[in-house]
């Protein structure tokens, strides 16, 4: 039951995340401190977390790289700070802690920006270098989707704590993209 | 248990419902980390003053069939700057080309190019890629600095990804960026275009003719000095294509 929902609030938000016509719709209301970006934003931002952390617990542990290794133990530690953050907003406003599977038109379509559980398998079964690779390339792509979560968030959300908290995780999440292309360049 | 998620299902099915029209980010899905894709010196900070090309790499999408390292349009036009200093990664004959992707879309094909030439085209028949994505790609004899493009043609919708990148190809049979350095062939890369045939000075500048580094061609009365190895096209005079031609 949980995973289905998360899979299917993920789907529903990245659905979201490709429609191409900007609009201004309100359906929160006035008095509220948030609006409905943020609660996306949290809800996407921690199962992107979720996903993110079963690279980064490999990778920190097996990571022949050491600058990788390093890059997957940051992610975790800043990871569960923001989660925390977060999971204390969602609770405080009284709104799930994921988004509704009923809502999701568009099936299938939202997954393509998920990590699978095949690319985890993938990555569980590569060894040395190739092991290198495939987290690099995992945490290259799944980086990129909070970028563009976050970057949602600092241009939409209502809520002063939580943009704040997406201006510093892009901020953090390009650090590591940085880092990360560099060790693709360098051959890892 | 049941309570707590009647009352939110109806919120977010409705924060859902204006988000699907609300939010516009841009269609991210994909791009070549290494050698490193002009999007991804620009992400990582190998070249500066890139716009907004730095958060989302993997959104240099468009219509199938464009030549251009945006896919033409304007979006991302800083891809096209030739005069931008782009580093060009040093390669042999054989090029490894590794992909990030952030939607794991359908794929008709992936294909490679270097100015008119197809280098190599793999038909992926709609499958989804997996993890990574990599492919090995042969040269074709392409010497001295040139910028490969590539595309990747996805079968579901009627855009493509595009990715250029900016080698430095020796002549050496397997030099890829994935070879680990210890591995390395003993045999240094040249380090610049080829010395061995000397510049020549091939006259008035035309189309159809291909030129060497070095070599010198008048044009509209000026000399022009050329930087990389090509073949003239229309359309690519040398005071139209500063990252071909140096006036001399």
């Amino acid at each position: 039951m949980a995973s289905r929902l998360i899979r299917l609030a993920l789907l529903v938000t990245l659905v979201a995340g490709c429609a191409a016509q900007p609009a201004t719709k309100v359906t929160a209301a006035d008095r509220q401190p948030f609006n409905d970006v943020d609660v996306m934003f949290l809800q996407m931002a921690t199962e992107q977390i979720a996903e993110g952390d079963q690279v980064a617990e490999l990778a920190a542990q097996r990571a022949g790289d050491a600058e990788l290794k390093a890059v997957a133990a940051e992610l975790r530690t800043q990871w569960h700070d923001e989660d925390g953050t977060m999971r204390r907003w969602l609770l405080g406003w009284q709104q799930p802690l994921t988004a509704d599977p009923s809502a999701g038109a568009h099936a299938g379509h939202g997954e393509l920006h998920m990590l699978r559980p095949s690319d985890i398998g993938e990555l569980r079964s590569a060894t040395a270098k190739a092991f290198d690779r495939t987290a690099v390339s995992l945490l290259l792509g799944h980086l990129g989707n909070c970028v563009e979560t976050s970057r949602m968030e600092q241009a939409q959300g209502a809520y002063p704590p939580a943009r704040t908290l997406a201006a510093t995780v892009t901020t953090r999440r390009q650090a590591q993209i940085r880092r990360l292309l560099k060790i693709a360049a360098a051959g890892g | 248990m049941r309570r707590w998620f009647t009352l939110p299902a109806l919120t977010v099915a409705t924060i859902a419902a204006s988000l699907l029209v609300a939010v516009a980010p841009a269609a991210a899905h994909g791009y070549i980390s290494s050698p490193p894709s002009r999007q991804a010196n620009c992400a990582s900070g190998a070249v500066a003053n890139c716009g907004d090309i730095i958060y989302e790499p993997q959104s240099v999408e468009a219509p199938k069939g464009s030549t251009q390292c945006n896919g033409g349009g304007s979006r991302f036009a800083v891809l096209n700057d030739t005069s931008k200093a782009w580093p060009a990664a040093s390669v042999g004959q054989t090029v490894t080309f590794n992909w990030v992707l952030t939607a794991r879309h359908s794929t008709a094909t992936w294909e490679y190019f270097i100015g008119g030439t197809l280098l190599a085209s793999f038909n992926d028949g709609g499958a989804q890629p997996g993890a990574t994505k990599s492919h090995t790609v042969s040269m074709k004899g392409f010497t001295g600095r040139q910028t490969v493009l590539a595309r990747w043609n996805i079968a579901d919708t009627v855009n493509a990804f595009y990715s250029c990148v900016d080698l430095n190809i020796g002549g050496g049979s397997t030099t890829t960026p994935t070879t680990p350095p210890t591995t390395a062939p003993t045999t240094a890369p040249p380090t610049t275009a080829p010395t061995t045939a000397p510049p020549t000075s091939t006259g008035t500048w035309k189309a159809g003719t291909a030129y060497k580094v070095g070599d010198v061609v008048t044009y509209n009365g000026l000399s022009y000095r050329c930087r990389q190895a090509h073949t003239a096209l229309a359309g690519w005079e040398p005071p139209n294509v500063p990252a071909l031609w140096q006036a001399a």
